[in-house]
């Protein structure tokens, strides 16, 4: 506990000081203090606690929004890209009939409107019966 | 000072998996250490006490992080340390922003006692920080240089000479008070 280097004189001085250090800075010693201590830090970790959930909660619900938002665009993406292809396919088709509408060409476009046979065989049959 | 209990390491465990009754043992069992070595930084019990909550708060959240192996009452006391030093700091705000607190504590401060004693808390207290805190850890709690130095973050031989300088200033206002008296 004392300096080897110290002296009797000194050892004495130490000793009392040392022995005053400990009175001033004694901890409490009764157990109802100790026991409440032990209380409030308990009580302090389950308000933290509580806390740190209500945080994670209020985390949570942009999460799940955020989550239904991804949902929803990747839904519209899906019928924007639907859309898309049906709008092409109608010009495609209008293209076709742009192609094949000579005065003589009756016959092949009404094949071609009813369906009755793909439209480039269409174009084809328009093109070949000259 | 590194001894513990053979089920301690279960203690830490148990606190590990989140088992509340388990921390609340640890908190038994290492409260009044960890107090001593608050109180060693601090100038007042209210601070010590506040430093040890902290400890234990920023314990249990850094428990994870602790390898059961190892000694539970080390760690916890650097720890403690931090808490106290952090709390010093804020003293030091508060005493230079408001006027001193005049709520009474239901802990009678020993230092009350003489007057030799009021005014070798007075030195105390006016003790750089580090030396204070290196005094009371080696003379009243009986830590070695090398963990002191560990709990302070300070190179063993730092801890040597404050405790030098701190005893040299205490023991020179010893003699003026005993001899004034």
């Amino acid at each position: 506990m004392n300096d080897e280097m110290n002296g009797p004189a000194l050892v004495r001085d130490d000793d009392e000081l040392t022995s005053h250090l400990r009175a001033i800075v004694a901890p409490p010693v009764e157990d109802a203090y100790w026991n409440g201590l032990e209380q409030r830090i308990m009580a302090r970790l389950e308000t933290r606690l509580a806390r740190g959930r209500e945080e994670n909660r209020w985390w949570a619900l942009p999460a799940r929004a955020y989550q239904f938002g991804l949902m929803a665009a990747g839904l519209t993406l899906i019928v924007a890209a639907s859309v898309f292809l049906r709008e092409r396919a109608l010009e495609r088709r209008m293209a076709y009939e742009t192609v094949i509408e000579t005065p003589a060409g009756q016959p092949q476009q009404v094949w071609a409107r009813r369906g009755l046979v793909p439209d480039r065989q269409a174009t084809l049959r328009a093109v070949t019966d000259h | 000072m590194t001894e513990r209990p053979s089920d301690e390491r279960d203690l830490v465990l148990a606190a590990q998996r989140g088992e509340r009754e388990a921390f609340s043992e640890l908190v038994r069992r290492h409260q009044r250490r960890a107090y001593s070595v608050a109180r060693s930084i601090v100038t007042n019990h209210e601070d010590a006490e506040d430093a040890v909550q902290e400890a234990f708060l920023h314990a249990y959240k850094a428990i994870h992080r602790f390898l059961p192996d190892q000694a539970f009452g080390a760690w916890l006391h650097r720890i403690a340390a931090n808490a106290a030093l952090d709390a010093t700091r804020r003293r030091k705000v508060r005493d230079a922003d408001e006027l001193p607190e005049t709520v009474s504590s239901p802990f009678r401060d020993p230092a009350e006692g003489s007057e030799l004693r009021r005014r070798l808390k007075d030195a105390l207290d006016t003790l750089p920080e580090r030396q204070r805190s290196v005094i009371v850890l080696h003379d009243v709690e009986g830590y070695k240089h090398a963990e002191i130095g560990k709990m302070l973050d300070i190179p063993e031989g730092t801890a040597r000479s404050d405790l030098h300088y701190a005893r040299s200033h205490l023991r020179r206002l010893l003699g003026a008070v005993r001899s004034g008296l």
